[in-house]
């Protein structure tokens, strides 16, 4: 799957394989059974780097560092053209198995992992708590799944194209409480490659191309929740990082076209959208049950569908989400276009948004 | 000086994914099994930390007294969760919520009640669940 992706990169963007003087590859879970895979991709296509090899870990952030890593070595001159690459074979393992090791990553072992709270229990909690603080009743929030299977219905890597309703939603048996089955991200399979080169070399290939325009990082110092009473909801570090991408890229949250969220479940992208400042705090949801999220609304966010409906590789999703914002900004997203779409923002996260990775992407044709 | 062991519920059988005991945290477990939820207290800068840890987070020094954590505190969020580890897959489906305690500290617990929405917020208390081979600590609605 991997080299595949691979070779259709490399053609899209008119690079040969000897071009390729760096590989970053984002790692590739507890499903692969391939390990050192990053080295092993490499013998598999015959890669030879001077730049660098290199395989990145970062909790949810792992294909949002894949997608970094290639870009600094860029700007640091050690590469001109990046490989940056994520496949994930999530169906290898049943879902069973595959949380024996999932709640270690996100809890701490001795002291939370022992209750068993699964990835998503956490985003489930906040869930409750935003319904709670905001009184905003739940079919208000499960919106965000019906709005991103429409989105995904126009698009071909779509793992989920079908209609869904909101009753559909609601009416789904309960995964973490109160996240139903629409609620909460599918297990999936998927594989991104992109090609990261100096803007020298992508003007050589004479086609349209993305430029970085921003960056921004920022971590908040927890994992999941803090030691002391606190807000949860507030998603603090995606504000700060996506401060510093506006700054880096001399632009405003109100330039942005379109949005490319890593959200595994609603809450966690009306959340999110409420952090960067879209919305007003217990107003995501509202927004979004007004279309003010949807293709055609103030600001399109997910237009791929999302982890909810595109599908939710976790290694994977942030490379899907620059794709999207990609295809968004070069007019290629077809009935999925936002229109007049110039510069993108693409997040990812690790924790519970205790880190958020941000990108700002602009087109250059 | 809180001297009043917390109520213990009774579980046959082992804890289904048992901590780890270090010579850091022994102390924490031998007085959960004796009936108090304790947390390091910093020494330097008095600030409670939880999960324990060797060092305080805000001003990385070592020096710290276990403290018996009041029971009371109240209930910040939930989730009853569905889908689980194998480990747990015996307790499906199971609640766990953060529990905001009287004294500061914010954990996460197991909920022994069946919680329902209207309970965020609500007052709790801490309790011990024990198992043959070692104790828990969780919350229950007042």
């Amino acid at each position: 799957m991997a080299a595949q992706v691979v070779r259709e990169a490399a053609t899209m963007a008119g690079v040969s394989r000897p071009d390729i003087d760096a590989v970053v590859v984002a790692h590739p879970g507890d499903h692969t059974r391939q390990g050192y895979f990053h080295t092993f991709l490499c013998s598999s296509l015959g890669i030879a780097a001077k730049g660098n090899v290199i395989q990145v870990l970062g909790n949810g952030m792992t294909g949002g560092h894949a997608f970094d890593q290639a870009v600094q070595l860029i700007e640091s001159g050690r590469a001109e053209c990046v490989l940056a690459v994520g496949v994930h074979f999530e169906s290898g393992i049943p879902t069973a198995q595959h949380l024996d090791y999932s709640i270690r990553l996100t809890g701490d072992v001795d002291f939370q992992s022992i209750f068993g709270p699964v990835p998503i229990s956490w985003y489930a909690m906040d869930a409750h708590r935003y319904m709670f603080e905001y009184d905003v009743p739940r079919d208000t929030t499960a919106v965000v799944a019906v709005k991103n299977r429409e989105h995904a219905r126009f698009n071909p890597l779509a793992q989920f194209r079908d209609p869904l309703t909101l009753d559909a939603v609601l009416s789904a048996r309960p995964i973490v409480e109160p996240l139903g089955l629409f609620e909460v991200p599918a297990r999936s399979d998927g594989a991104v490659a992109l090609i990261v080169s100096t803007e020298a070399r992508a003007k050589l290939t004479g086609q349209p191309y993305a430029r970085i325009r921003g960056r921004g990082f920022d971590h908040e110092g927890i994992h999941q929740i803090a030691d002391v009473p606190t807000s949860a909801l507030d998603y603090s570090a995606l504000t700060r990082a996506a401060h510093r991408a506006l700054t880096t890229a001399g632009t405003e949250l109100a330039d942005i076209s379109t949005f490319q969220l890593y959200a595994p479940c609603t809450i966690v992208e009306i959340l999110a959208t409420e952090a960067l400042g879209l919305f007003a705090r217990g107003s995501g949801a509202a927004a979004a049950a007004n279309d003010a999220t949807s293709i055609g609304g103030r600001y399109p966010v997910n237009t791929c569908g999302g982890c909810l409906s595109r599908g939710h590789p976790p290694e994977v999703s942030p490379l899907y989400d620059v794709v999207e914002a990609c295809s968004q900004i070069l007019g290629r997203a077809e009935r999925r276009q936002v229109e007049g779409a110039r510069l993108a923002m693409c997040v990812s996260e690790l924790g519970k948004y205790n880190a958020a990775l941000v990108h700002i992407l602009e087109a250059h044709s | 000086m809180i001297d009043v062991p917390l109520p213990t519920i009774r579980h046959n059988g082992p804890r289904p994914f048992p901590p780890r005991v270090s010579r850091f945290t022994r102390p924490f477990w031998t007085a959960l099994e004796q009936g108090f939820l304790t947390a390091p207290k910093c020494q330097a800068c008095g600030r409670l930390r939880f999960p324990p840890r060797p060092l305080c987070p805000a001003c990385w020094s070592e020096d710290h007294v276990w403290i018996v954590l009041r029971p009371h505190g109240r209930l910040y969020s939930f989730t009853r969760i569905h889908v689980a580890p194998r480990a747990l897959d015996g307790d499906l489906p199971y609640a766990i919520g953060i529990v905001d305690l009287d004294d500061g500290v914010r954990l996460l617990c197991r909920l022994v009640n069946q919680a329902t929405f209207a309970d965020i917020g609500r007052e709790v208390e801490t309790v011990v669940l024990q198992y043959d081979d070692g104790p828990l600590f969780a919350a229950r609605l007042i």
